[in-house]
């Protein structure tokens, strides 16, 4: 079961990948369910949703802010632009009125000074906490305060929800699937027709379903509908670490629309439904694909009580990071500087910092570190979703100059990435900026540079590796 | 009563008051909010508590922002240092907190104390012309002003008092103390409390962030 070199490719590369997207973006804007309800009763389920999300640590974060100013310094969006508006300050402006007179110690007194919340206020919200935040969460690290807007903004987001004006582009998808349990269609028909694919044309097999397996890996959209390389490395990479590995057709799917767009019922059902799998096959470890958001969705959920679930949640660069310190990844060396962009989920608000390094370093990589890296690391732009507004193209232009600047200060030639939303977002702005540096998956890059055993070795029986 | 005697009296007990149980009531008001729970497992079991750590260490800029962040950094550091020294230093004040406390300790020099009220009261000016001359990056509203307002005019009209300027002595120490009056009624519903809230959101974040491995 070990791949061959010499097969053709037939999977598109990531630059085609990438502007097929582009393509299945815009009809998410025609697909976009339209409010239902009556003004008053969206303004009114925002509100309560506030009120309810609302605990004593987002009330000292409203309360302690001081307008110093020094958000702006760290916020891509606002750097990029310049414009008051994007100032990570300012998103919490509408909240702290509700907060003030809603649940603040003296609401009596700001229910006579404030105006009452309307719908055009939190209409003008929308741009303010989709299109120009991705929750990156580099303003908390110079706030004196140490007030982490990200978190609010996602609370701003819930309420956005609950008033009907998520922007189209995530709107479409999360109501795709709540209501069908797919994103671009992305269904267990898709995993089993790209599964086959994958065995026919490159004799690598896929476990799919098996009733038990140590490992349980996740698999996304992006590769069942465009990037079909990605579930190829993938399964690749497990096959050589000759783990009880399996995919479950009933819970594989790593992006959560639920998380992203704040519709906090579907984060918890898509959990849900993986954390059911992995259960039922007895699963050690869950391995979750290179989706940015999907960490935090699961791994850091705070509904899911993870300490009680008899299996681990690890992101894929984690696994990978984990398996090379141990050695059991036999890997070429890689040509060429690298650096390495820590997704704003998996490093700054994950924690995941040391293990994709650690791969890198298997290959005896020529690394070097982005200035202003690991948690202080700028944003790409497209996090969060903000990849998929199409409204946000001169936001994620201008801010990924920033990144150009940041990785181009390195003398890289490649810049390594584990995130999806990231790697999209950095090819589009390659191709936009004819930018002469490589964008490469850290999953992979490692399945291009695996040394496998001569003769088929991978037989999928041996025993998992322990965590 | 003359003014001075409504100033030492009545004006500034009554705001004592106010600063006091303003204060309270809005620190019980947002500490006695129902606590979110986070049911992930922490990436280290007893990893949170370096999170207190952030408390102590956001007390200044990390390198990353220490060119973009330096004005606001210095001259603020200088402001709250310069004015509490002021506030603790001074012999009429000493005298003052004693008549409450029944404590004292030794003054500044006068010349002294009327350096270092110079010192803040610049550096007070230095910060409202950069919030003004920086609209993009404030982002001021009407709290900003009214508290640097009151701030400022302590700081003034005790100078004003010390060097004998303006109106008569005691007709400038009545409104010296009526300005204190106002900033400690004023305190309490004001951006002032980050005095006392920075403790609190620097412990927020710093276990939100621990929780997850990151020391921010």
């Amino acid at each position: 079961m070990s791949t061959s070199t010499a097969v053709t490719a037939i999977f598109p590369t990531f630059e085609q990948v990438c502007q097929g997207f582009a393509g299945q973006i815009g009809m998410l804007r025609e697909m976009a369910p339209k409010p239902t309800l009556a003004d008053d009763v969206r303004v009114e389920r925002a509100i309560d949703t506030l009120i309810a999300e609302t605990n004593a640590g987002e009330a000292v974060w409203l309360e302690s802010c001081i307008h110093c100013g020094q958000c702006t310094t760290a916020c891509h969006f606002f750097q990029a632009t310049g414009e008051a508006k994007y100032a990570p300050m300012r998103k919490m402006e509408l909240y702290r009125r509700i907060y003030q007179r809603e649940i603040g110690p003296f609401r009596w007194w700001f229910k006579l000074i404030t105006s009452p919340v309307k719908l055009k206020d939190l209409e003008a919200l929308q741009e303010l906490v989709y299109d120009s935040c991705s929750e990156c969460g580099r303003c908390t690290m110079v706030c004196p305060m140490g007030i982490d807007t990200a978190s609010l903004v996602h609370h701003l987001r819930s309420a956005l929800v609950a008033a009907e004006l998520v922007p189209p582009e995530l709107a479409a998808l999360t109501a795709e699937q709540k209501h069908r349990g797919t994103i671009f269609g992305a269904s267990s028909d898709a995993l089993l027709k790209i599964v086959d694919t994958i065995r026919d044309h490159y004799g690598v097999a896929i476990p799919l379903d098996k009733p038990s397996a140590e490992v349980m890996v996740l698999s996304s959209a992006v590769d069942l509908v465009a990037n079909g390389n990605g579930l190829l490395a993938t399964a690749r990479i497990m096959n050589h670490l000759g783990v009880d590995w399996t995919i479950c057709s009933d819970g594989f799917e790593s992006a959560n629309f639920g998380l992203l767009s704040g519709d906090m019922a579907l984060w918890r059902q898509q959990s849900a439904s993986i954390t059911a799998a992995a259960q039922r096959i007895g699963a050690k470890t869950l391995v979750i694909a290179e989706c940015g958001h999907a960490y935090p969705a699961l791994r850091w959920n705070p509904m899911v009580a993870g300490g009680a679930l008899p299996f681990e949640m690890v992101y894929m660069s984690e696994y990978l990071g984990r398996q090379a310190k141990a050695g059991r990844l036999n890997l070429t060396p890689i040509e060429g500087k690298i650096t390495y962009h820590d997704p704003c989920k998996t490093g700054r608000r994950g924690g995941a910092f040391e293990q994709p390094r650690a791969v890198l370093q298997a290959m005896n990589a020529d690394y070097v570190e982005l200035p202003s890296g690991r948690e202080y690391n700028w944003c790409c732009g497209g996090g969060a979703g903000i990849f998929l507004l199409e409204r946000a193209t001169r936001l994620r232009d201008e801010s990924f100059k920033i990144k150009i600047n940041q990785v181009n200060a390195t003398g890289a030639t490649t810049v390594v990435v584990s995130c999806a939303s990231c790697r999209l977002n950095f090819e589009a702005g390659r191709i936009k900026n004819h930018w002469d540096k490589q964008v490469a998956s850290l999953v992979e890059l490692v399945a291009d540079h695996l040394i496998d055993p001569p003769a088929p070795a991978a037989t999928a029986s041996q025993p998992g590796v322990p965590a | 009563m003359t003014l001075l005697e409504f100033a030492r009296g009545p004006a500034i007990h009554w705001a004592l008051i106010i600063l006091v149980a303003g204060t309270i009531w809005r620190l019980l008001g947002v500490l006695a909010l129902t606590r979110g729970a986070d049911l992930s497992r922490p990436r280290d079991a007893f990893g949170n508590y370096k999170g207190y750590r952030t408390v102590f260490s956001r007390a200044w800029p990390s390198g990353e922002f220490n060119v973009a962040t330096r004005y606001q950094t210095v001259v603020a550091y200088v402001f709250h240092f310069a004015t509490l020294i002021v506030v603790v230093g001074i012999t009429a004040h000493i005298e003052f907190i004693q008549s409450l406390t029944g404590t004292s300790w030794p003054a500044l020099p006068n010349a002294a104390g009327v350096a270092v009220g110079i010192v803040a009261l610049v550096s007070l000016f230095a910060l409202i012309m950069r919030r003004v001359t920086k609209p993009s990056i404030y982002c001021s509203n009407r709290g900003d002003y009214i508290t640097w307002v009151l701030v400022a005019a302590p700081l003034i009209t005790g100078l004003m008092a010390f060097a004998h300027l303006g109106p008569r002595y005691e007709t400038m120490l009545a409104i010296h103390i009526l300005s204190v009056a106002l900033l400690f009624i004023w305190f309490p519903f004001s951006k002032l409390m980050h005095s006392i809230w920075f403790v609190f959101s620097r412990a927020q974040s710093g276990l939100t962030y621990a929780h997850k491995g990151v020391q921010i």
